[in-house]
């Protein structure tokens, strides 16, 4: 639903960052955008003074929308896709991107993104993405001598660009991760966990987090599922799709990190419960009628179908819960039936989870 | 947000006068019903092929997506598949080029020669074909249609110029799938532009980065149209692999690159209008490579963006020794061992091996500028 949409953005960024970080964002003069990659089609949660200048929109017709909105037809494709792997990988790039105003003139800007780290857990909550316009590169993008991957050797007007970028950039970082503005020794140790260069954090997600590429993936599926860890203890929630919210009356937060029991109650058949639980011990699928009971306390039958997800590892990661509201008037906009939609849910997490964990070098076990 | 019209019956299939070559009885199965997606009316492949399609928003799975995903996972529950690709531990071979090995111990065990797919819409013995066999095999028809949207019709029989996707039941990853083009022409020999227009189409309607398409050239003496398709969990090397574009007709018609630093000759053909135009122009190059016995394989990515076209060279079968997965890096191993010392110097070895030379990759370069040009006139 729309409003619970704009709610999570708008809340995206005051729920983390103070309202004094806001206001010296708002002095930087800089062009540039905070994503927010835990929110379904990753969009644009805090843009700056000196983007919708540069690109002539307005705070309204900005906030809400993905990146690829200001990309067009002579916009490079294999720019984009680097784009997104960076995004995928959770890392900092930088490269040459033609992008286009509101009135639809193109332009070349000098495009660096890079992820913010959530102090407490590590973990992706934002993407930074600051806009330089420059010069179109001295030698268009399909020169002789190739493409050249990051953009920031082109011409020498690159070198004075990133090194402004990297200032304006460190003056973003610096106002992100301190709450008010603060000694130089606290700003320089938070400095070094944003420090993108020498990032050993480890590649695995830690407990219960999940990468925003993941997210990013999850959040293209519209039906109502949960994804849960069962290497955690008591299997929580680790994911929660925006229509099992819908479906169930809670809120996010109040869904991450527990057991899907609460979704039973007085009514709820034993025997059901127990078949669920014999699956996932067998890491077997499994499909069922279940009771459950929403927030409100209101009953509604469940048709649920539970099934294993794997990782690049081979072995289960994951549980996907799939529901489906008995008698709703079902909104299929697929032309599927129950069953149908069911397996369609199930079939793209196990897209979307079968790369993670993908180490590199001598396999582990 | 897309609407896919559901039509309960199959009144849209012509009831007319079956054409002459439907009488042929390799089409003994047309009367085998399943569901039946048609695209909708809008042509994606004239002049601006990706922008503004009124189906793909890349926000949410598409209609197309959620079908193939559904059918596959339904064919995983009910047992067809004959082992569950997902456990099979994947990882990236540690080196700059990130080449992606397969620890798949089950393959061996099951191998089914490839060419059973041409039992079913070329040639081979008839008799052979058990159709019951493969009937829980088939998932669905893809057809063009006439309609605004696209729709998924729950049941029907195969319509002219339809694709008809089968599940892979030893799959390489997720959601393996054969295209099979069972057109009214299936007679025709080679490649040809009909067919790779509709893969293509269905690449685009898919519309999810992970879905590749592959096609390997036939071996001499024998032809088939027949595609493979499957999601891969992240970039194939190839792709992440810089190009040097060699021809360019203005700044949106077709261009063609050459991928450089790569251990096999690769050529990347992209079009951002007159797609129709650069199918043509690939097919007439397909033919040309098959006249001359080059063994090629194509690779179709970034949600029908990008097709490569791998070149091998000719070797005395005059059949490509590598599969299109492998050419763009992406390998199986059916022993722990093998795939434990797996390395990217072996790697690069197995694809320089098999690669066209220097000097048969120029004069396909040539070949691609004569023929673009000509069909550019």
């Amino acid at each position: 639903m729309e409003s619970q949409l704009n709610f999570n953005i708008e809340n995206s960024f005051d729920s983390r960052y103070s309202f004094c970080a806001r206001q010296a964002l708002d002095d930087l003069p800089y062009s540039f955008t905070i994503t927010d990659p835990s929110i379904s089609g990753h969009p644009i949660v805090f843009a700056s003074e000196g983007f919708l200048k540069v690109f002539g929109y307005s705070k309204d017709e900005v906030v809400g929308k993905n990146g690829r909105v200001f990309q067009g037809p002579k916009t490079d494709r294999k720019s984009v896709m680097e784009i997104r792997e960076a995004i995928r990988e959770e890392r900092s790039m930088q490269i040459n991107l033609l992008n286009y105003r509101k009135d639809g003139t193109p332009f070349w800007m000098l495009f660096h993104l890079s992820p913010v780290f959530s102090e407490e857990d590590g973990r992706v909550v934002h993407f930074v993405g600051v806009q330089l316009p420059i010069l179109p590169p001295r030698r268009p993008r399909w020169s002789a001598s190739g493409v050249v991957r990051n953009g920031a050797n082109l011409c020498e007007e690159g070198d004075r660009v990133c090194g402004n970028t990297n200032i304006m950039f460190g003056s973003c970082r610096r106002e992100l991760c301190s709450d008010t503005p603060v000694e130089l020794s606290r700003v320089l140790a938070l400095e070094s966990v944003l420090d993108d260069s020498s990032r050993e954090r480890h590649s695995l997600p830690r407990a219960g987090i999940l990468s925003s590429s993941l997210n990013i993936s999850l959040g293209r599926i519209k039906q109502s599922f949960v994804l849960t860890d069962p290497h955690l203890p008591d299997m929580p929630i680790v994911y929660a799709s925006d229509a099992f919210l819908r479906m169930t009356g809670y809120a996010r937060d109040e869904v991450l990190g527990h057991n899907c029991r609460f979704l039973s109650g007085a009514d709820t058949d034993f025997s059901t419960l127990y078949q669920i639980k014999e699956s996932i011990k067998t890491e077997q699928a499994c499909t069922v009628r279940i009771l459950n009971y929403r927030k409100d306390k209101s009953s509604f039958w469940n048709y649920l179908h539970i099934s294993p997800v794997r990782n690049a590892s081979g072995k289960v990661a994951y549980f996907v819960g799939v529901q489906i509201e008995e008698g709703c008037k079902n909104q299929d906009r697929n032309g599927l039936c129950p069953e149908m939609r069911h397996r369609s849910v199930v079939g793209a997490v196990k897209v979307a989870v079968r790369s993670l964990s993908m180490g590199a070098g001598p396999s582990r076990s | 947000m897309v609407t896919v019209k559901q039509v309960e019956d199959d009144n849209l299939v012509s009831k007319g006068a079956i054409p002459e070559q439907l009488k042929c009885p390799r089409f003994c199965f047309r009367d085998i019903r399943i569901p039946l997606y048609r695209f909708s009316s809008q042509s994606l492949l004239d002049d601006s092929p990706f922008e503004g399609h009124v189906c793909i928003t890349e926000d949410e799975q598409s209609a197309l997506d959620s079908l193939l995903l559904a059918q596959w996972e339904d064919k995983m529950w009910k047992g067809i598949l004959r082992y569950d690709v997902t456990t099979s531990e994947i990882k990236v071979i540690f080196g700059r080029r990130k080449f992606i090995a397969q620890l798949n111990e089950r393959l061996g065990m099951d191998y089914v020669p490839k060419p059973e797919p041409d039992k079913i819409c070329g040639q081979g013995n008839l008799s052979e074909f058990q159709r019951t066999k493969h009937q829980e095999e088939f998932l669905f028809y893809v057809a063009s249609g006439e309609m605004a949207i696209p729709e998924l019709v729950p049941s029907a029989a195969m319509p002219d110029g339809a694709v008809l996707i089968i599940i892979n039941e030893i799959p390489v990853e997720y959601g393996h799938v054969f295209l099979v083009p069972c057109g009214s022409d299936s007679l025709a020999q080679v490649l040809d532009t009909k067919s790779l227009e509709m893969v293509a189409r269905f690449a685009v309607e898919i519309n999810n980065c992970s879905f590749r398409l592959f096609y390997d050239c036939p071996t001499a003496g024998t032809s088939h149209r027949y595609f493979e398709a499957c999601y891969f969990p992240s970039p194939l090397p190839v792709e992440l692999t810089p190009v040097d574009t060699f021809f360019h007709e203005g700044r949106r018609g077709m261009r063609i690159s050459a991928v450089t630093d790569f251990p096999i000759k690769t050529l990347l053909f992209e079009s951002k209008k007159k797609f129709k135009r650069m199918v043509e122009v690939l097919v007439e190059i397909c033919c040309q490579l098959q006249e001359k016995n080059i063994p090629y394989n194509l690779l179709i990515s970034d949600c029908g963006k990008k097709i490569f076209l791998f070149l091998q060279k000719q070797n005395m079968a005059n059949s490509g020794t590598l599969s299109a997965w492998e050419c763009g890096g992406y390998f199986l191993f059916q022993s722990r061992s093998e795939f434990d010392q797996a390395t990217e110097e072996t790697m690069l070895n197995k694809l320089r091996d098999v690669s066209l030379d220097d000097e048969g990759f120029q004069v396909v370069k040539e070949l691609c500028c004569s023929i673009a040009d000509k069909f550019a006139a």
